[in-house]
C-alpha cells in the first residue's frame, strides 16, 4: 500500500499543501479532484519523491520513501500533465531513451516497446517523429512511456486535457485495462468528472491545499443526500428572476445557462409554488422542471463552492 | 544509460535544420565571406592609394656639407672616411632615400621633390597629403649641432589634418625620424661619434622582417580559426537552452524517475558537448582544408587545442544548465547567447584582431575560450611544436576545471528549484 501521511509543503508564506491525508491499496484507481491551485500537482510531485515535503511522509509498505526515493521510482510510473517527449525522436526512440534510463537490458526493452506501442494503439505510427503526431497521439506516448518499466502504481495527471473524443475514450480504456488486466494501481486527476466516475472507486476531494471530502462514490455523493438537485428551463433569461432565486433563502449551489437553472433544495422543500409565483411577477413562462439525484460535480460544487472547469 | 543520453542529444541536433544552419552553415558562409571581403587587406594586395609626400628643400646639402668641412677643417681632423660617414648620415637624404623611399616604405609612400617656387601652389591646392619644407641652411645647423654646441634645427611640415590615417602615419615615421637624429646628435656631442660608427639601422625594418621570417596568417587561416572558436560558444547555450526544455517539459523528472542521479545527467550534457564542439569544429576545419588548402601539419597538436577549448564549451554549457534550473528559467543560456558569445567573440579577436586596438584588451580576450583557442591555432600555423602551445593548453585546463566545478557545485541535487 502507498500511502501519505499529514503531508505540508510550504512555499515560503504560501501553503501550498496543507496536511494531506491520503492512502491506494494494489490494484485500486483513487480520483484526485480538486480545481487549478488546490495542490494536486504538489501532492503528486511529493508522492513522486521529485520535491521534498516540509512536512509529512509517503509510506510505501510503511517504508518512507523519502529515505529511500528508489525504492518507490522503480515501481512507480508518472505521466505527467505536460507531453514529456522529444519531439525530434520517433515514438520508438522516445521509448527506446526512457527505457534505457530505466537501464532495461536490451532485449526486454524490445519487447516491452512492442507491447506498449500496441496498448497504446501506435503501432503502425512508431516510426513518425513526435511533433508530428496529433495531441491525443502525443498523450497516447505520454501514457506509453511510464508504462514501459510495468510499474505497479501509476500517477496519472490529467491524461486526456486539451484531446479529441476518440483518444479520450481510448485513454480511458487503456487505463482501465491497465488496472483489470495487469492490477496496477492508479492515482488519476481530472478535470472531467465523468472520467472520474467511470474509473475510479474512491475519490479525494482537495481545495486550498487540504482533502476536504474522501470516499467511494456513494459516499461522496452521500453528502448531498439530504438534498436534491432541481433543474427548470424557462421561455427567456430574466436576470431579475434569477436574481431573485439567488437571494432565495432555501436555494443553493445555483448555477445559470441560458434560460437553464440549475440549484440544490432541501429534499423536504416544496418549492413549485415558490417557483411559479416568481414566473407570474416575472412575466416568463417554466417550460420544465426536473428533479435529479447529486452527481459526483453537484458533490464538488457544493464542497468547493467553484465549477470543476473553472 | 550514459550513451542513450549522449546519442539522444546528437540525434535532436541532426534533426534540427535550426541548429545546424546556426552552428555550421553560418560560420562556412562568414569563413568565405570573410576570407574574400577581407582577404586582400589581410593578405597585403590591397592596391592602396600611396601616400603622397613633396619635399621642398630651400638649400643645397652638398653644398652646406662642403662649406662646414671648410669652415672647420681646422678644428676637425678630417679624413676620407669620416666624410664618407658624415655623408651617409646628412639628414635631408636620410629622411627622403632611407626613411619615406626605403624599400618598404617605398610601397606605401610617393616622395616628389620640389622647387622652393612651388611650395605655395602646393599648399593651396592640396595635391600632396604631406609637404615637409627644409630651410636653407638646415644641414650645416645639423652639422654644428652634432660636433658643437648649437640648437638642433628644424623643418617644417604640413599635413592634411582632413585624412587622419594618412596624418598618423607621416608624424608616427616623422617622430621615429626625429628621435634618431636627436640621438645621433647626443652621440656626437658626447664623443661617441666615431669614424667607425655606421648611420643607424632603424629599428622598425628590423621589426617588419622578423615578422616576414614567419609563416604568413592569411585571412582564410585566421576566418577559419575565429569563426570556428566563435560559433561553438554558440552550442554551449543551446545545449543549455535544451537542458532547460528538458526541465521544463517534465522530461528531466522522468530521467530522475528512472533513478538516474541529477549528477550524472549533468555530466552526459558536459561530454556531449564536448563532443559536438570537436564534430562541430572538425566539420569546419575539414570544409576550410578542401576550400582553402589550409594546411593543419600537426594534427594531434589541432585535435590538443581542440579537446581542450571544447571541454571549456562543455563546462560552460553545464555551468548555463545550472543556473537556467537554479533560475527555473532559460535567462542565463539566453543571455550567454545574445550578449556574452558577441563579448567574448570581440575580446577574443573573432571579429578582428583586437590586439591592434587595445593591448589591454587583448590580454582579457586570452582568457575567453575562443580568444586562447585562436590564439593557440594561429600559433601552430607559424610554429608547429608544443612548446609554443603549452601556455594555451594550461589556460584552457584552467578554465575547464572552473567552469565545471561551479556548474557541478550549482546544480540542484534534486534538479528543481534549490
Amino acid at each position: 500500500m502507498l500511502e501519505v501521511v499529514n503531508l505540508t509543503k510550504n512555499y515560503k508564506k504560501v501553503k501550498a499543501v496543507d496536511g494531506v491525508n491520503f492512502y491506494i491499496e494494489p490494484g485500486e484507481i483513487v480520483g484526485l479532484l480538486g480545481p487549478n491551485g488546490a495542490g494536486k500537482s504538489t501532492t503528486i510531485a511529493m508522492i513522486s519523491t521529485l520535491i521534498p515535503p516540509s512536512s509529512g511522509d509517503v509510506l510505501l509498505q510503511n517504508h518512507n520513501v523519502m529515505k529511500d526515493p528508489g525504492s518507490l521510482r522503480k515501481i512507480l510510473g508518472v505521466v505527467p500533465q505536460e507531453i514529456a517527449l522529444y519531439g525530434d525522436l520517433t515514438a520508438r526512440e522516445n521509448l527506446e531513451f526512457f527505457g534505457s534510463m530505466h537501464k532495461m537490458p536490451k532485449k526486454r526493452l524490445k519487447e516491452r516497446i512492442n507491447i506498449v506501442l500496441k496498448q497504446i494503439g501506435l503501432e503502425n505510427e512508431h516510426k513518425k517523429l513526435v511533433k508530428h503526431y496529433s495531441g491525443g497521439m502525443k498523450r497516447r506516448l505520454n501514457i506509453g512511456v511510464a508504462l514501459l518499466h510495468e510499474p505497479q502504481y501509476l500517477i496519472m495527471d490529467e491524461p486526456t486535457v486539451g484531446i479529441d473524443p476518440q483518444s479520450r475514450n481510448h485513454i480511458l480504456e487503456t487505463v482501465k485495462q491497465l488496472n483489470q488486466e495487469l492490477k496496477t494501481a492508479i492515482i488519476y486527476t481530472s478535470h472531467y468528472m465523468e472520467e472520474v466516475e467511470y474509473l475510479c472507486k474512491r475519490i479525494y476531494i482537495m481545495d486550498q491545499g487540504r482533502i476536504i471530502a474522501s470516499g467511494t462514490k456513494e459516499e461522496i455523493k452521500s453528502i448531498l443526500s439530504s438534498e436534491k438537485m432541481i433543474v427548470v428551463k424557462f421561455d427567456r433569461h430574466s436576470n431579475a428572476y434569477i436574481q431573485e432565486l439567488m437571494n432565495h433563502p432555501l436555494l443553493s449551489n445555483l448555477q445559470v445557462k441560458d434560460s437553464e437553472i440549475s440549484f440544490t433544495v432541501s429534499k423536504d422543500t416544496n418549492l413549485l409554488p415558490v417557483l411559479m409565483n416568481l414566473c407570474e411577477k416575472h412575466q416568463i413562462v417554466l417550460n420544465s422542471f426536473q428533479v435529479e439525484e447529486p452527481t459526483l460535480e453537484d458533490v464538488f460544487l457544493h464542497l468547493t463552492g467553484r465549477a470543476l472547469r473553472n | 544509460m550514459f550513451l542513450s543520453l549522449i546519442k539522444k542529444q546528437f540525434k535532436m541536433f541532426l534533426r534540427s535544420p535550426s541548429e545546424i544552419l546556426l552552428l555550421l552553415v553560418m560560420p562556412i558562409g562568414l569563413i568565405l565571406i570573410l576570407s574574400f571581403a577581407l582577404g586582400s587587406i589581410m593578405n597585403g594586395e590591397t592596391n592602396f592609394e600611396k601616400i603622397t609626400i613633396a619635399v621642398v628643400q630651400h638649400g643645397d646639402e652638398e653644398k652646406e656639407l662642403e662649406e662646414f668641412i671648410n669652415e672647420t677643417s681646422q678644428l676637425i681632423p678630417f679624413n676620407d672616411m669620416m666624410i664618407q660617414n658624415i655623408k651617409s648620415m646628412l639628414p635631408v637624404s636620410t629622411l627622403v632615400n632611407k626613411v619615406l623611399q626605403s624599400d618598404d616604405a617605398k610601397e606605401l609612400i610617393s616622395v616628389t621633390q620640389l622647387d622652393s617656387k612651388d611650395l605655395d601652389r602646393v599648399r593651396e591646392n592640396g595635391e600632396f597629403n604631406t609637404i615637409i619644407e627644409i630651410p636653407k641652411g638646415f644641414t650645416t645647423e645639423y652639422l654644428k649641432s652634432v660636433f658643437f654646441e648649437g640648437k638642433i634645427p628644424s623643418y617644417q611640415v604640413y599635413l592634411n589634418e582632413s585624412e587622419q590615417t594618412t596624418s598618423m602615419i607621416i608624424q608616427n615615421i616623422l617622430d621615429f625620424y626625429q628621435y634618431q637624429f636627436s640621438l645621433f646628435t647626443e652621440l656626437g656631442k658626447n664623443g661617441l661619434l666615431t669614424e667607425e660608427m655606421n648611420v643607424p639601422t632603424f629599428e622598425l625594418s628590423s621589426e617588419i622582417k622578423s615578422i616576414a621570417s614567419k609563416e604568413k596568417i592569411t585571412s582564410s587561416v585566421y576566418y577559419t580559426f575565429s569563426m570556428s572558436v566563435m560559433f561553438i560558444l554558440f552550442l554551449a547555450g543551446t545545449v543549455a537552452s535544451q537542458a532547460y526544455l528538458e526541465k521544463d517539459s517534465h522530461i528531466f523528472d522522468r530521467i530522475l524517475l528512472a533513478q538516474v542521479h541529477p549528477l550524472t545527467y549533468l555530466a552526459s550534457i558536459v561530454v556531449s558537448t564536448v563532443l559536438l564542439t570537436i564534430v562541430q569544429i572538425g566539420i569546419l576545419f575539414k570544409v576550410s582544408y578542401f576550400l582553402f588548402n589550409i594546411p593543419f601539419t600537426n594534427w594531434v597538436y589541432y585535435f590538443l587545442i581542440t579537446f581542450m577549448v571544447a571541454l571549456v564549451i562543455g563546462g560552460i554549457s553545464a555551468l548555463l544548465s545550472s543556473l537556467n534550473f537554479r533560475s527555473n528559467s532559460a535567462t542565463a543560456s539566453n543571455v550567454f547567447s545574445n550578449a556574452f558569445v558577441a563579448i567574448f567573440s570581440l575580446l577574443g579577436g573573432s571579429f578582428f584582431n583586437i590586439s591592434s586596438m587595445s593591448p589591454v584588451l587583448a590580454q582579457f580576450g586570452l582568457w575567453t575560450p575562443n580568444g586562447a583557442a585562436l590564439e593557440g591555432y594561429l600559433r601552430l600555423v607559424q610554429d608547429d611544436s608544443f612548446s609554443t602551445i603549452q601556455p594555451i593548453i594550461i589556460r584552457l585546463g584552467v578554465l575547464a576545471f572552473g567552469f565545471i566545478l561551479l556548474a557541478f557545485l550549482l546544480f540542484p541535487k534534486r534538479g528543481g528549484i534549490a
